[in-house]
Protein backbone atom coordinates (compact mmCIF):
# COMPACT_ATOMS: atom_id res chain seq x y z
CA UNK A 1 0.00 0.00 0.00
CA UNK A 2 3.01 2.66 1.08
CA UNK A 3 4.64 1.82 -1.88
CA UNK A 4 2.27 2.22 -4.46
CA UNK A 5 0.75 5.22 -2.54
CA UNK A 6 4.28 7.05 -2.62
CA UNK A 7 4.18 6.55 -6.16
CA UNK A 8 1.26 7.40 -7.29
CA UNK A 9 1.40 10.81 -5.04
CA UNK A 10 4.77 11.60 -6.15
CA UNK A 11 3.27 10.70 -10.31
CA UNK A 12 0.93 12.77 -9.78
CA UNK A 13 2.24 15.64 -7.87
CA UNK A 14 5.46 16.00 -10.34
CA UNK A 15 3.18 15.82 -13.12
CA UNK A 16 1.05 18.60 -12.04
CA UNK A 17 4.03 20.78 -11.35
CA UNK A 18 4.95 19.99 -15.10
CA UNK A 19 2.02 21.19 -16.16
CA UNK A 20 2.39 24.50 -14.49
CA UNK A 21 6.26 25.02 -15.24
CA UNK A 22 6.50 23.30 -18.47
CA UNK A 23 6.87 25.67 -21.60
CA UNK A 24 5.29 23.87 -24.06
CA UNK A 25 2.11 24.11 -23.93
CA UNK A 26 1.45 20.59 -25.54
CA UNK A 27 4.02 18.85 -22.87
CA UNK A 28 1.51 20.48 -20.38
CA UNK A 29 -1.13 18.84 -21.90
CA UNK A 30 0.16 15.42 -21.83
CA UNK A 31 1.51 16.09 -18.15
CA UNK A 32 -1.98 16.58 -17.18
CA UNK A 33 -3.02 13.36 -18.22
CA UNK A 34 -0.26 11.48 -16.29
CA UNK A 35 -1.69 13.51 -13.05
CA UNK A 36 -5.33 12.17 -14.22
CA UNK A 37 -3.56 9.12 -14.07
CA UNK A 38 -1.85 8.91 -10.96
CA UNK A 39 -5.60 10.02 -9.54
CA UNK A 40 -7.10 7.00 -11.42
CA UNK A 41 -4.99 5.20 -9.43
CA UNK A 42 -5.68 6.72 -5.89
CA UNK A 43 -9.23 5.75 -6.81
CA UNK A 44 -8.11 2.02 -7.36
CA UNK A 45 -6.71 2.68 -3.76
CA UNK A 46 -10.00 3.96 -2.49
CA UNK A 47 -12.40 1.18 -3.54
CA UNK A 48 -13.91 3.17 -6.23
CA UNK A 49 -12.43 1.12 -9.35
CA UNK A 50 -15.92 2.28 -11.29
CA UNK A 51 -14.78 5.78 -10.42
CA UNK A 52 -11.18 5.15 -11.53
CA UNK A 53 -12.61 3.72 -15.21
CA UNK A 54 -14.68 6.77 -15.81
CA UNK A 55 -11.59 8.88 -14.72
CA UNK A 56 -9.43 7.09 -17.08
CA UNK A 57 -11.98 7.35 -20.14
CA UNK A 58 -13.40 10.69 -19.49
CA UNK A 59 -9.82 12.68 -18.22
CA UNK A 60 -7.22 10.55 -19.71
CA UNK A 61 -9.52 10.29 -22.63
CA UNK A 62 -11.98 12.68 -23.79
CA UNK A 63 -10.74 16.11 -21.93
CA UNK A 64 -7.10 15.68 -22.67
CA UNK A 65 -8.02 14.83 -26.37
CA UNK A 66 -10.76 17.79 -26.24
CA UNK A 67 -8.06 20.33 -24.82
CA UNK A 68 -5.26 19.05 -27.83
CA UNK A 69 -7.65 20.10 -30.16
CA UNK A 70 -7.72 23.50 -28.70
CA UNK A 71 -3.77 24.00 -28.77
CA UNK A 72 -4.27 22.67 -32.41
CA UNK A 73 -6.67 25.60 -32.88
CA UNK A 74 -5.39 28.19 -30.89
CA UNK A 75 -1.78 28.34 -30.62
CA UNK A 76 0.56 29.76 -32.62
CA UNK A 77 4.28 29.41 -32.60
CA UNK A 78 5.44 31.00 -29.25
CA UNK A 79 8.72 32.28 -27.90
CA UNK A 80 10.35 29.77 -25.52
CA UNK A 81 11.42 31.31 -22.54
CA UNK A 82 10.24 30.63 -19.52
CA UNK A 83 9.56 34.70 -18.55
CA UNK A 84 6.89 34.68 -21.52
CA UNK A 85 4.62 32.08 -20.60
CA UNK A 86 3.89 33.86 -17.22
CA UNK A 87 2.40 37.05 -15.70
CA UNK A 88 3.75 39.52 -13.42
CA UNK A 89 1.96 37.35 -10.81
CA UNK A 90 4.41 34.71 -10.57
CA UNK A 91 6.09 35.35 -6.71
CA UNK A 92 3.11 37.05 -5.08
CA UNK A 93 0.81 33.94 -7.13
CA UNK A 94 3.64 31.41 -5.65
CA UNK A 95 3.05 32.64 -2.18
CA UNK A 96 -1.05 32.94 -2.31
CA UNK A 97 -0.39 29.07 -3.69
CA UNK A 98 1.79 28.67 -0.81
CA UNK A 99 -0.25 29.61 1.66
CA UNK A 100 -3.33 27.82 0.44
CA UNK A 101 -1.43 24.42 0.15
CA UNK A 102 -0.31 24.95 3.94
CA UNK A 103 -3.38 25.81 5.10
CA UNK A 104 -5.40 23.04 3.65
CA UNK A 105 -2.54 20.65 4.98
CA UNK A 106 -2.03 21.74 8.23
CA UNK A 107 -5.78 22.25 8.76
CA UNK A 108 -6.64 18.57 7.33
CA UNK A 109 -3.40 17.11 9.23
CA UNK A 110 -4.49 18.13 12.81
CA UNK A 111 -8.23 17.00 12.76
CA UNK A 112 -8.47 13.84 15.18
CA UNK A 113 -9.31 11.16 12.32
CA UNK A 114 -9.59 8.76 14.82
CA UNK A 115 -12.50 5.62 13.90
CA UNK A 116 -11.41 6.32 10.41
CA UNK A 117 -10.54 3.37 8.69
CA UNK A 118 -10.35 2.12 4.63
CA UNK A 119 -13.19 0.06 3.47
CA UNK A 120 -16.17 1.74 3.44
CA UNK A 121 -16.31 2.81 0.05
CA UNK A 122 -18.73 1.35 -2.72
CA UNK A 123 -16.68 -1.06 -4.24
CA UNK A 124 -19.44 -2.83 -6.19
CA UNK A 125 -20.39 -0.90 -9.32
CA UNK A 126 -23.87 -1.97 -8.17
CA UNK A 127 -23.28 0.16 -4.92
CA UNK A 128 -22.10 3.09 -7.21
CA UNK A 129 -25.16 2.99 -9.31
CA UNK A 130 -27.82 2.78 -6.16
CA UNK A 131 -25.69 5.71 -5.28
CA UNK A 132 -26.44 7.84 -8.04
CA UNK A 133 -30.18 7.08 -8.14
CA UNK A 134 -30.47 7.35 -4.45
CA UNK A 135 -31.86 4.06 -3.84
CA UNK A 136 -31.17 1.98 -0.41
CA UNK A 137 -30.26 4.39 1.84
CA UNK A 138 -28.58 6.58 -0.11
CA UNK A 139 -29.24 10.71 -0.07
CA UNK A 140 -32.23 11.07 -2.42
CA UNK A 141 -31.35 14.13 -3.82
CA UNK A 142 -29.19 11.93 -5.99
CA UNK A 143 -31.81 11.09 -7.86
CA UNK A 144 -32.48 14.86 -8.75
CA UNK A 145 -28.75 15.83 -9.23
CA UNK A 146 -28.25 12.83 -11.88
CA UNK A 147 -31.22 14.47 -14.33
CA UNK A 148 -30.06 18.06 -13.80
CA UNK A 149 -26.59 16.79 -14.85
CA UNK A 150 -27.60 14.96 -17.40
CA UNK A 151 -30.01 18.38 -18.68
CA UNK A 152 -26.81 20.46 -18.21
CA UNK A 153 -24.35 18.26 -20.55
CA UNK A 154 -26.69 18.96 -23.46
CA UNK A 155 -26.85 22.33 -22.84
CA UNK A 156 -23.36 22.97 -22.49
CA UNK A 157 -22.86 20.90 -26.14
CA UNK A 158 -25.32 23.17 -27.48
CA UNK A 159 -23.56 26.20 -26.16
CA UNK A 160 -20.39 24.53 -27.29
CA UNK A 161 -21.31 24.64 -30.55
CA UNK A 162 -23.10 27.38 -30.67
CA UNK A 163 -20.45 29.78 -29.38
CA UNK A 164 -17.52 28.33 -31.53
CA UNK A 165 -19.51 28.68 -34.78
CA UNK A 166 -17.97 30.35 -37.47
CA UNK A 167 -20.74 33.21 -38.64
CA UNK A 168 -20.78 33.69 -42.07
CA UNK A 169 -18.51 35.78 -44.18
CA UNK A 170 -16.17 36.01 -40.95
CA UNK A 171 -12.38 34.65 -40.76
CA UNK A 172 -10.59 32.48 -43.61
CA UNK A 173 -11.19 29.22 -44.61
CA UNK A 174 -7.64 27.49 -44.30
CA UNK A 175 -8.97 24.26 -45.73
CA UNK A 176 -9.59 25.78 -49.22
CA UNK A 177 -6.85 28.42 -49.23
CA UNK A 178 -3.92 26.18 -48.51
CA UNK B 1 11.11 -9.35 7.63
CA UNK B 2 7.42 -10.48 8.41
CA UNK B 3 7.17 -7.19 10.15
CA UNK B 4 8.46 -5.07 7.72
CA UNK B 5 6.44 -6.44 5.34
CA UNK B 6 3.31 -5.65 7.15
CA UNK B 7 4.97 -2.24 7.53
CA UNK B 8 4.42 -1.98 3.99
CA UNK B 9 0.86 -3.30 3.86
CA UNK B 10 -0.64 -1.62 6.36
CA UNK B 11 -3.38 0.83 5.29
CA UNK B 12 -2.61 4.22 5.07
CA UNK B 13 -4.17 7.14 7.03
CA UNK B 14 -6.41 9.45 5.73
CA UNK B 15 -4.60 12.35 6.59
CA UNK B 16 -2.42 11.08 3.10
CA UNK B 17 -4.62 11.31 0.78
CA UNK B 18 -6.19 15.00 1.97
CA UNK B 19 -2.53 16.33 2.18
CA UNK B 20 -1.76 15.03 -1.43
CA UNK B 21 -5.76 16.42 -2.33
CA UNK B 22 -4.22 19.54 -0.88
CA UNK B 23 -1.10 20.27 -2.10
CA UNK B 24 -2.41 19.41 -5.72
CA UNK B 25 -5.20 21.97 -5.49
CA UNK B 26 -2.68 24.48 -4.47
CA UNK B 27 -0.16 23.36 -7.38
CA UNK B 28 -3.40 24.05 -9.73
CA UNK B 29 -3.98 27.07 -8.61
CA UNK B 30 -0.55 28.34 -8.26
CA UNK B 31 -0.46 27.33 -12.55
CA UNK B 32 -4.44 29.23 -12.80
CA UNK B 33 -2.72 32.27 -11.38
CA UNK B 34 0.42 32.73 -13.23
CA UNK B 35 -0.18 31.08 -16.70
CA UNK B 36 -0.86 33.54 -19.44
CA UNK B 37 -2.16 30.76 -21.63
CA UNK B 38 -5.91 30.34 -21.02
CA UNK B 39 -6.21 26.66 -22.16
CA UNK B 40 -3.31 26.44 -19.91
CA UNK B 41 -5.28 28.16 -17.52
CA UNK B 42 -8.15 25.70 -17.99
CA UNK B 43 -5.47 22.52 -17.56
CA UNK B 44 -4.82 24.06 -13.99
CA UNK B 45 -8.97 24.40 -12.87
CA UNK B 46 -9.16 20.64 -14.38
CA UNK B 47 -6.26 19.48 -12.06
CA UNK B 48 -7.96 21.66 -8.91
CA UNK B 49 -10.81 19.62 -9.84
CA UNK B 50 -9.21 16.39 -9.93
CA UNK B 51 -7.59 17.08 -6.56
CA UNK B 52 -11.14 18.16 -4.57
CA UNK B 53 -13.13 14.41 -6.36
CA UNK B 54 -9.54 13.32 -4.95
CA UNK B 55 -10.64 14.06 -1.19
CA UNK B 56 -14.28 13.59 -2.11
CA UNK B 57 -13.07 9.89 -2.82
CA UNK B 58 -11.14 9.22 0.43
CA UNK B 59 -13.85 10.58 2.54
CA UNK B 60 -15.97 8.35 0.97
CA UNK B 61 -13.79 5.33 1.48
CA UNK B 62 -12.66 6.52 5.19
CA UNK B 63 -15.52 7.77 7.12
CA UNK B 64 -18.18 5.16 8.34
CA UNK B 65 -21.15 7.14 8.37
CA UNK B 66 -21.01 8.20 4.88
CA UNK B 67 -21.86 5.48 2.97
CA UNK B 68 -20.24 6.24 -0.18
CA UNK B 69 -22.03 9.12 -1.15
CA UNK B 70 -18.72 10.90 -1.78
CA UNK B 71 -18.28 8.65 -4.86
CA UNK B 72 -21.57 9.58 -6.41
CA UNK B 73 -20.31 13.46 -5.74
CA UNK B 74 -17.52 12.75 -7.49
CA UNK B 75 -19.33 11.36 -10.90
CA UNK B 76 -21.62 14.64 -10.68
CA UNK B 77 -18.30 16.76 -10.95
CA UNK B 78 -16.65 14.82 -13.40
CA UNK B 79 -19.87 15.35 -15.54
CA UNK B 80 -19.65 19.70 -14.53
CA UNK B 81 -16.06 19.57 -15.24
CA UNK B 82 -16.61 18.06 -18.72
CA UNK B 83 -19.70 20.69 -19.53
CA UNK B 84 -17.11 23.18 -18.39
CA UNK B 85 -14.34 22.05 -20.75
CA UNK B 86 -16.62 21.75 -23.56
CA UNK B 87 -17.91 25.53 -23.11
CA UNK B 88 -14.54 26.98 -21.97
CA UNK B 89 -12.49 25.62 -25.20
CA UNK B 90 -15.07 26.90 -27.16
CA UNK B 91 -14.91 30.73 -25.75
CA UNK B 92 -10.86 30.47 -26.25
CA UNK B 93 -11.97 29.39 -29.64
CA UNK B 94 -14.20 32.14 -30.21
CA UNK B 95 -11.69 34.43 -28.82
CA UNK B 96 -9.15 33.15 -30.78
CA UNK B 97 -10.76 34.11 -33.83
CA UNK B 98 -11.51 37.52 -33.35
CA UNK B 99 -8.06 38.79 -31.50
CA UNK B 100 -5.50 36.33 -32.66
CA UNK B 101 -4.33 35.50 -29.26
CA UNK B 102 -5.74 33.29 -26.27
CA UNK B 103 -3.07 35.00 -23.71
CA UNK B 104 -5.42 36.21 -20.75
CA UNK B 105 -3.67 39.31 -20.12
CA UNK B 106 -3.97 40.70 -23.47
CA UNK B 107 -7.46 40.49 -24.24
CA UNK B 108 -8.66 43.71 -22.13
CA UNK B 109 -11.84 44.58 -24.16
CA UNK B 110 -13.79 44.73 -20.81
CA UNK B 111 -10.68 46.70 -18.99
CA UNK B 112 -11.86 49.88 -17.28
Amino acid sequence: MIVAFIFLASMTLISALAVVLSRNVIHSALFMSGSFFGVAGFFVMLNAPALAAFQVLIYVGAVTVVILFGIMFTQRPQVRRFRLIVNRQMWSGLFVALGVGAFLAYILSIQNWDGTSPGYGPRETADLGEILLGLNGAPEIFSLLFEVISVLLLVAVVAAIVVSRRKTGEGIDRGVEE
Amino acid sequence: MQQFLDTLNAALPLEGYLVVGAVMFAIGAWGALIRRNAVVVFMCIELMINAVNLSLVAFADYLPNAGGAGVGYAVLVIAVAAAEVAVGLAIALAVYRSRKTVNVDEINLMKG
